[in-house]
């Protein structure tokens, strides 16, 4: 099962991904985590740490630099450049831009293509887009089975949203996460842009998320009890098919 | 001055990058804002209404027959800002790049090519010499890469207390770097005292130039999508922008980095 999670920066994507992530091993999954921002910060969320995931070279640096040699499959290419985090999840950060010549940034190991290419009937993938719906744009029906698009009740963030959702609607069955939500004024707020013909799931704002970030942890590790966190997991649950609790 | 406003998606970019060429523009300067996220931002912070769904860069840029997209006949940089931004509050000329949706970045190529030929330009053009120039790059580290802000003298890079925001910070820095002529400056913001300027810091490992003040205004004009300088024109973070505009404004020609100043109490 292929799920990406997709949204306006600063939305929550890569919290929600590292969770999902992690919640989804600990249930006995094998789970591979694709960072494909280009601003790699899986890592953080994930609970490697924040200087490690710093340093985590991606398949296109390696490549670049001729560290490996070019991989005939996508699947050497997980072999050969992942890291492994907490729980057995297998991390893979697909391109990093770390200089002011980049060159091609798709050339092999564009998120889409990776996507396309990756073995996903024994393992969930879970998909870290980067900010904006670039890659939605170039994603083709059957690259993932759910994108998950990430809202915040702010103007910016619903317009991203709401984009990210009619380009998700072709591609994929469709989550929207109603995340960072404190009040009924909040969830309205996303409700009336979003949720007018489809369920939200709601995740409360909450201060471990925030303390996580801070720290440089997993917000898992921090307190996995905790209201946001525990709502991401219960996702987490859902996808995977598990019976959830009413 | 001639800045690029960077960062991680969600630190405040688009709000400071408006409120700035706006507090500019209010001290009789000549400002161009220039917005190149393929996404809604600046217009919102800048309170210049909704974004076009036809960009009127679109116009200066057409495709060749070889394929390749040039500029229009005749259209130069001091033509393209009269003829193909919009205005803004106070007066700030608006250029931007048009806003990708259902049909992706296709039906905005003119716009992209035109934006990206006319930033290179503007580094140069006599016309402009005396005009304040905003740009708010999208999330991350790409445009600065891919030379998005090539007339940018400082980068102001900004960071929340938070790890992801801060490996951001990072990230660009080092990239605007690579660039040479330009200053890096760290904008803390969201900060509630000392202690998370001194956190930021530490993530950072570098001085922050400027640390604006956590504030519930600002947070407010953003769910509502109002621009925070017309909202909560007297919240503590938009005095503290313009302290920070103040501070960046007595360094022009100094060439000097200013000793770490901090603008929460």
């Amino acid at each position: 099962m292929k799920i990406v999670v997709a949204g306006k920066g600063g939305a929550g994507k890569t919290t929600v991904s590292g969770t999902i992530a992690r919640a989804l091993a600990r249930a006995g999954n094998p789970v591979l985590a694709l960072d494909a921002d280009a601003n790699p910060m899986l890592g953080v969320s994930l609970g490697v740490g924040f200087e490690k995931t710093d340093m985590l070279n991606s398949v296109r640096q390696a490549l670049d630099a001729g560290d490996v040699e070019h991989q005939p499959t996508v699947e050497g290419m997980v072999e050969n450049f992942g890291t492994d985090a907490p729980d057995g999840v297998r991390l893979v950060v697909a391109s990093r831009i770390d200089n002011d010549s980049p060159g091609c940034q798709c050339c092999g190991v564009s998120p889409d293509q990776i996507l396309r290419e990756l073995e996903h009937e024994y393992r969930m993938v879970i998909c870290d887009l980067e900010a904006g719906i670039g890659t939605l744009t170039r994603m083709e029906p059957g690259n993932a089975d759910v994108i998950v698009v990430v809202a915040n009740p702010t103007a910016k963030a619903l317009e991203v949203a709401r984009r990210a959702v009619e380009l998700a609607d072709d591609l994929a069955e469709v989550v929207v996460l109603a995340n960072r939500v404190r009040d009924d004024e909040d969830l309205k707020a996303i409700t009336d842009v979003l949720g007018e013909d489809r369920e939200l799931i709601v995740i409360p704002e909450d201060s471990v998320i925030a303390a996580a970030d801070r720290d440089g942890t997993a917000p898992i590790d921090l307190d996995p009890d905790s209201p946001g966190v525990a709502a991401i997991i219960k996702l987490a649950d859902r996808l995977a098919g598990a019976p959830v609790p009413a | 001055m001639r800045i690029a406003v960077v960062g991680k998606g969600g630190a405040g970019k688009s709000v400071i990058a408006g409120t700035t060429a706006r507090l500019l523009a209010r001290d009789g300067k000549r400002v161009l804002a220039l917005d190149s996220d393929l996404l809604p931002g600046l217009s919102i912070s800048l309170g210049s209404g909704p974004d076009p769904v036809d960009p009127p860069l679109n116009q200066a840029a057409e495709k060749g027959e070889n394929g390749r997209w040039r500029l229009r006949q005749g259209v130069n940089v001091v033509g393209a800002v009269k003829r193909y931004t919009t205005e803004a509050p106070d007066g700030v000329r608006l250029m931007q790049i048009g806003k990708s949706g259902k049909e992706g970045i296709q039906p905005i190529m003119g716009s992209i090519n035109a934006y990206y030929k006319m930033v290179h330009r503007l580094k140069d053009a006599k016309t402009f010499r005396d005009w304040e120039l905003v740009a708010d790059l999208p999330a991350g580290p790409r445009q600065v890469a891919f030379d998005y802000a090539p007339f940018a003298e400082t980068y102001l890079v900004v960071v929340q207390p938070g790890s992801q925001s801060a490996l951001t910070a990072r990230r660009v820095a080092k990239i605007a770097r690579m660039r040479g002529g330009t200053e890096v400056r760290f904008v803390a913001n969201r900060v509630k005292g000392k202690r998370d300027t001194a956190h930021v810091e530490r993530l950072i490992g570098e001085q922050v130039f400027w640390s604006l003040p956590a504030d519930e205004g600002v947070a407010e004009a953003e769910r509502l999508g109002i621009a925070p300088i017309d909202h909560v024109p007297d919240s503590p973070t938009i005095a503290g922008i313009g302290e920070l505009v103040a501070a960046l404004a007595s360094l022009e020609g100094q060439g000097q980095p200013m000793k770490s100043s901090n603008g929460v109490s």
